[in-house]
């Protein structure tokens, strides 16, 4: 099972306030601070000019920290790019601020641009709209991450020819929980696509 | 080459009944299934929707109680599945579920005897296999409003690349909440009248719900529908607007036709929600696909904007087209409403169009995300 054709290129972990790139410590934060704070601290450590970052929800902030410090390692990314990830929770954040919108007992209101975010795959649409990237994305609803289900499937769209590289992995973030783990899959690099191989980087 | 798949069965619940030749029978009469709805469970002012009426099916579940209205018309789908096309419920069945927010009404609705846990997607996915006992867990996916072509796309990638798997049931399915319909207002994406898609007074879209399932395999049976062709792109270009150019579904139709190897096309079933931007950036992708000659509906007239199940239904539908070689009229259409003029099918033109035989569809949708999606469908 260990043979593999493609290869990991580099990735990246944001667990809980911790972020690491190819395993190397990228930010640290004290445990106790509060995800928007730590994700925008994040941002600010990356120094760049990109105002829509701001009205992201929590998961998108996330997502798009990480696909855009893989970048800086085995970017930029082929306009093919193909956007394959998981959670346990979807969009549980903006879901559960969206209720608290429509359901606040004295001014029920309903914003648009909560709303929005009230599905997972719009983060998807962020990166492929920060990256340029017209490719096919799908997210997937799992109970944890699924090396076992991501590997075989990534293999297969690389192996049909539909598109050269590949964003995947696992993008879990809530109130009380961040465990972002995404890797660029491509045809070089030293650390193959391989199950086992996955598991032991998302350990950390 | 990979092995062809086959979509060999299907299955719909929907507010016009059950059954995909019923449903066919009954949009073919005209009839539509979204009407004024009161219900200050959903919102505070009047909409027009398509609910489906759950007190005329949900007879036949062991213990309802212990699962939520959607749970219980999914698995009355997946069980008329099961019985008529002699599924197997071991190893050898893949089930993909596809939905863009599943039990969200647990959000806000005290439901005692169903635990909360069951809002999460996973969880739910869980208790539809258990009550059936599949061997394999669920694979779900939520995708927005593509997510059920979405799906039928992943479960071929997967048949085509597991020897574990000889068939698969894709099944879609979505509710309307309070949740779902004070974010489209927000929106100001709602009509307040049964919608009308590519017309010239398309006023927005109406929400809808249905359960549409279908029953892909690697062995061509007869009357089998073979998938030809897939492509999805997306547009790198909005999350909440359609690209002005088109380009994610303009991608998406090139890649499914080349795949396909540029059939003539029979008809096309557009996604077409009946929002002025969506309909329009759909008239410039069919334009620069070379595609504006080919006879082309929306079914959203009849059934509202099923979401999760959308792609599914449509596409269900599509085939019970093929199978009686008779085009479906677009509900609501009475004018040019896009820059580009398309073939737009109604009850007048579709006697003269109407060919002797169907053998080749276009089914697209796009959503929120700017994801895209097309897939060519053909008799064999």
């Amino acid at each position: 099972m260990d043979k593999h054709r493609h290869s990991i290129q580099s990735y990246c972990l944001i667990r809980d306030r911790t972020i690491t790139v190819n395993g190397q410590r990228y930010l640290d934060v004290e445990p106790t601070a509060a995800l928007l704070d730590f994700l925008k601290t994040a941002y600010r450590q990356l120094d760049i000019d990109y105002p829509k970052f701001h009205k992201m929800d929590g998961l998108s902030k996330a997502i798009f920290i990480a696909v855009e410090l893989i970048a800086r390692e085995s970017g930029p990314y082929n306009d093919d790019t193909a956007l394959v990830f998981s959670n346990y929770s979807s969009s549980y954040l903006a879901d559960s601020r969206h209720a608290m919108d429509i359901f606040n007992g004295t001014h029920p209101m309903a914003s648009p641009a909560t709303f929005v975010y009230t599905l997972p795959n719009i983060a998807m649409g962020e990166i492929s709209i920060r990256h340029q990237l017209h490719s096919e994305n799908v997210f997937f609803i799992f109970d944890s991450y699924l090396p076992e289900f991501l590997v075989p499937y990534g293999t297969a769209m690389l192996d049909d020819g539909k598109t050269s590289g590949i964003l995947s992995g696992w993008t879990e973030v809530t109130d009380t929980r961040c465990d972002v783990f995404l890797y660029h899959i491509g045809k070089t690099g030293g650390m193959p696509h391989t199950i086992e191989h996955l598991k032991r980087l998302y350990q950390g | 080459m990979k092995a062809a798949v086959f979509i060999a069965g299907d299955h719909l619940i929907t507010p016009l009944g059950l059954g995909s030749a019923a449903n066919f029978g009954r949009i073919l009469a005209g009839d539509v299934a979204i009407q004024p709805i009161e219900d200050t469970d959903l919102s505070d002012h009047r909409i027009h929707a398509a609910r489906i009426d759950e007190n005329v099916w949900l007879d036949n579940i062991h213990h309802p109680q212990r699962y939520t209205r959607l749970e219980q018309l999914i698995i009355l789908a997946l069980q008329a599945m099961i019985d008529a096309y002699r599924i197997p419920v071991d190893h050898s069945t893949l089930v993909v579920l596809s939905t863009t927010k599943g039990n969200i009404t647990l959000l806000h609705r005290s439901q005692t005897a169903i635990p909360a846990e069951r809002v999460f997607l996973p969880v739910m996915a869980d208790a539809l296999q258990h009550y059936f006992g599949f061997e394999n867990r669920f694979i779900t996916l939520s995708n927005a409003c593509i997510s059920g072509s979405l799906a039928i796309s992943v479960a071929r990638q997967l048949l085509q690349h597991n020897d574990k798997y000889q068939q698969a049931i894709v099944i879609g399915g979505d509710e309307i909440s309070r949740f779902i319909v004070s974010g489209f207002d927000a929106f100001q994406a709602l009509a307040d009248e049964p919608c009308r898609p590519f017309d010239r007074d398309r006023k927005g879209l109406n929400l809808g719900e249905a359960i549409a399932a279908v029953y892909l395999s690697k062995t061509p049976t007869i009357g089998a529908i073979n998938i030809m062709g897939i492509g999805s792109y997306n547009d790198a270009n909005h999350i909440s607007g359609p690209s002005r150019t088109g380009e994610g579904l303009y991608r998406s139709i090139r890649e499914a036709m080349r795949q396909a190897g540029d059939p003539a096309l029979d008809f096309i079933s557009a996604h077409g929600t009946a929002t002025a931007y969506n309909d329009e950036m759909e008239a410039i992708a069919l334009q620069r696909c070379g595609l504006t000659a080919v006879p082309v509906h929306s079914l959203k007239g009849y059934y509202g904007h099923t979401l999760g199940a959308s792609g599914l239904l449509e596409t269900v539908l599509g085939i019970q087209s093929l199978k009686h070689d008779q085009l479906i009229p677009s509900m609501g259409y009475a004018q040019q409403g896009t820059n580009h003029a398309l073939n737009i099918i109604t009850p007048e033109n579709q006697g003269t169009e109407r060919n002797t035989t169907l053998g080749t569809f276009l089914k697209t949708a796009s959503g929120f995300g700017g994801c895209n999606i097309a897939t060519v469908f053909q008799k064999i």
